[in-house]
C-alpha cells in the first residue's frame, strides 16, 4: 500500500501527509515532557534538602549544548542541500549530524559513570561526606557456624536459595555442610533441591491430616552445619538486614557468625556541613574523622562570608544558595590540609583544573592516585545514616535528573538511527526521488529540533539553576 | 514552506547565523547562572527566559514555524495551552503547611 501524499499536498491540511503526523507527534512529545518537567517543579518546590546548583559537570553539559546546536545547525542544512540537489554536502551535513548524536553520547557515558562510581555518605547528624569507595564497601562476617533456610510450601516472595544468594559471598572455598540428618553434603543446586523437596514433602505429610487447606504450614527451616567455620563478605546489596551475630540474606537465609567489620573506608573530595545545626561541630571534625580539616572549613566559610557581605551588604546571607554552597559545603582537592586553605586556591587551580579537563579520566584514573588526592576516613557503621552513589536512589534531584535526561538520551539514539536511516539506505530515492527524501529529512530533522529544543531547558534546570 | 529554491539558497545562511547566536546564548546562560542576582529565584527566572528565547529561535527558524499552514498551529495551540495548566499546577502547593524559609540553620535544627 502506498501512503499518499508523500510529495504533493494534500489539499485540505495544504501540506504533506507526513508532516501533519510529526507535529501531532511532536506535540504529544511535548506533553510527555511537559509532565516530567512539571514534576522536576514539584520536586524542586518540595525538596527538604539543599537542591543542587552547579552539582553536575557544567564543562560537559556545556559541550554536549553546543554539539546538540552545531547538529540541529547541520540537519536543517541537510535538508536545504537536499532541496538544492547538492547530495555530496546533504550526504555530509546528515553525516556530522549523526557524528554529533554520537559524540552527545559518549559524553552523556562518561557523565554517568562519573555519577556512578562517586559516593554520598550522610552521617547521624546530617553531615554529608561525598567521595569514592575506592575498595568497594563490604561487610565482613567470621566464625559463620549455621546458616537457616527457610522453604516455603507455596510459591511465595522471598524463598530459600542460598547458591546464588549465599555462595557467592563466601570467602575462599565454601566448606562442606552437615545437614540435620546427620549428611555431609556439598552445597550446590542439585543438593539444594533434593533437600528442599525433602521439606516440601515432609510439609504436605503433616498437612494431610488437615481438613482446611487455611490450617496448612507453608513453611520450614533447613538447617545446615559447616564443618568448618567460614568467611562472609558481603556487599551491601546481598543482604537485608545483620547484627552483631547473623545476617539475613535477600533469599531470607540466616547466617550466624561473628561481625568481624563492617567500617567504611572512603576517600573524601567534599564535605557538606550545610544541613548540620551547628556547623562547627559537625562529626566529620571529630578526631577519628577529618580534625585536620576544621581550620580548613572555617577559613573558608568566612572568607565566602565576607566576601559576601563586602560586595551584597543589604542581602541575607542565610537566602543565598550559592554562598551557603561555597561556605559550608567544602570541596577538597588534596589531602594535604594546608593545601586545602582558601589562600591556596589560586596557587591550587591552575594544577586543579588540568585534571578536570579530561573529566572522564579524572574518575577511572583516581584509583591509583586517590591516597595522594584525598584524606581518606574509616567511617564507623553507627556513624553512617545513609549512604548512595549519585543514582536515583540517592535523593529527588538524581531521581528527576537521571529520569530527564536518560528518556532525552533514548530520543537523541532513535533520532539518529531515524537519520542514519536515510543517509545509508535512502540512496535511490535520493537520485530518482529527491523531493520525497527531503520532505523525510525534513520530518526527521523536526523530531531532531525538537530533542534540540528539549536540551534548551534541561541543560540550565539540571546543571545552571 | 520556502519552495522557491533561491530563498532556501538564502536560508542556509540563515541557519549558520540562528546557530551562532544560540551558541552566543548559551554562554551567556552559564554565565548568567554565576550572577550573584538579590535571589535565587531570579537567577531561575533569567535562565528560563534566555531558554526561552533560544527555543523560540529553534523553533520558528529550525522548525519553520514562521511560515507554516494553520493546521500546524491549530494544534500546537493547544498543546501549549494544556502544558501550560502543567507549569502552573504547583501553585497548588501554596496551600501546602510545608513553608519554605531560606537556608535557615537553625529552623532546620529543630525539624
Amino acid at each position: 500500500m502506498d501512503i499518499p501524499y508523500t510529495v504533493t499536498a494534500r489539499p485540505d491540511t495544504g501540506l504533506y501527509n507526513a508532516k501533519v503526523g510529526i507535529w501531532l507527534f511532536l506535540a504529544s512529545e511535548v506533553m510527555l515532557f511537559g509532565g516530567l518537567f512539571s514534576a522536576y517543579i514539584f520536586l524542586r518546590v518540595g525538596a527538604d534538602y539543599h537542591w543542587p546548583i552547579h552539582e553536575l559537570n557544567v564543562q560537559l553539559g556545556f559541550i554536549n549544548t553546543v554539539v546538540l546546536i552545531a547538529s540541529s545547525v547541520t540537519v536543517v542544512m541537510a535538508w536545504a542541500f537536499l532541496k538544492l540537489r547538492k547530495f555530496g554536502m546533504y550526504q555530509l551535513m546528515m553525516a556530522i549530524t549523526v557524528g554529533c548524536a554520537a559524540i552527545f553520547m559518549v559524553n552523556k557515558t562518561l557523565e554517568y559513570k562519573a555519577k556512578f562510581e562517586h559516593y554520598s555518605v550522610k552521617l547521624t547528624d546530617g553531615t554529608i561526606l561525598t567521595g569514592h569507595l575506592e575498595h568497594g564497601y563490604f561487610v565482613h562476617f567470621k566464625d559463620v557456624n549455621k546458616l537457616t533456610l527457610n522453604v516455603h510450601l507455596e510459591t511465595a516472595a522471598i524463598d530459600a536459595d542460598p547458591v546464588d544468594y549465599v555462595l557467592p559471598y563466601i570467602e575462599g572455598e565454601a566448606p562442606k555442610f552437615k545437614t540435620e540428618a546427620g549428611d555431609e553434603i556439598e552445597l550446590n543446586a542439585a543438593s539444594f533441591a533434593k533437600l528442599r523437596s525433602e521439606a516440601i514433602d515432609a510439609m504436605r505429610k503433616e498437612n494431610e491430616n488437615k481438613q482446611f487447606q487455611r490450617d496448612w504450614t507453608g513453611t520450614r527451616n533447613i538447617v545446615l552445619t559447616p564443618v568448618a567455620p567460614f568467611k562472609l563478605k558481603l556487599p551491601a546489596s546481598s543482604f537485608f538486614s545483620y547484627s552483631d551475630t547473623n545476617a539475613t540474606f535477600r533469599d531470607g537465609t540466616i547466617a550466624e557468625g561473628k561481625l568481624e567489620d563492617d567500617r567504611m573506608t572512603l576517600d573524601v573530595d567534599g564535605i557538606d556541613v550545610r544541613s548540620v545545626a551547628d556547623a562547627e561541630k559537625s562529626m566529620a571534625w571529630e578526631p577519628d574523622y577529618l580534625p585536620a580539616f576544621k581550620p580548613v572549613f572555617i577559613a573558608t566559610r568566612d572568607h565566602h562570608q565576607s566576601e559576601f557581605k563586602e560586595k551584597y551588604p543589604s542581602r541575607d546571607p542565610s537566602k543565598s544558595a550559592t554562598l551557603q554552597t561555597e561556605s559550608y559545603f567544602l570541596k577538597i582537592h588534596s589531602a594535604n590540609a594546608e593545601e586545602n586553605m582558601p589562600g591556596h586556591e589560586g596557587a591550587h587551580s591552575a594544577e586543579a583544573q588540568e585534571p578536570k579537563e579530561a573529566s572522564g579520566h579524572e574518575v577511572t584514573e583516581a584509583g591509583g592516585h586517590a591516597g595522594g588526592h584525598h584524606p581518606v576516613v574509616v567511617l564507623k557503621k553507627k556513624d553512617i545514616s545513609f549512604f548512595s552513589n549519585f543514582t536515583p536512589k540517592l535523593n529527588t534531584y538524581y531521581a528527576i535528573y537521571f529520569t530527564l535526561t536518560g528518556l532525552h538520551g533514548l530520543h537523541v539514539v532513535f533520532g539518529a538511527l531515524v537519520l542514519l536511516y536515510f543517509l545509508v539506505f535512502n540512496g535511490k530515492m535520493m537520485r530518482e526521488d529527491p523531493e520525497h527524501l527531503a520532505n523525510r529529512v525534513e520530518v526527521g530533522g523536526l523530531f531532531w529540533h525538537f530533542v534540540d529544543l528539549v536540551w534548551i531547558f534541561l541543560f540550565p534546570l539540571l546543571y545552571l539553576l | 514552506m520556502a519552495d522557491n529554491l533561491e530563498e532556501i539558497q538564502k536560508s542556509v545562511k540563515k541557519y549558520l547565523v540562528i546557530g551562532g547566536l544560540l551558541l552566543l546564548f548559551t554562554v551567556i546562560t552559564v554565565w548568567l547562572s554565576y550572577v550573584e542576582l538579590p535571589t535565587h529565584g531570579m537567577n531561575i527566572m533569567v535562565g528560563m527566559i534566555v531558554a526561552a528565547f533560544k527555543a523560540s529561535l529553534v523553533a520558528l527558524i529550525f522548525m519553520h514555524l514562521n511560515h507554516e499552514k494553520k493546521i500546524i498551529y491549530k494544534v500546537l495551540l493547544f498543546t501549549v495551552i494544556l502544558v501550560s495548566v502543567l507549569f502552573v499546577l504547583f501553585y497548588m502547593t501554596h496551600g501546602d503547611p510545608l513553608v519554605f524559609e531560606g537556608f535557615d540553620k537553625t529552623s532546620i535544627k529543630h525539624h
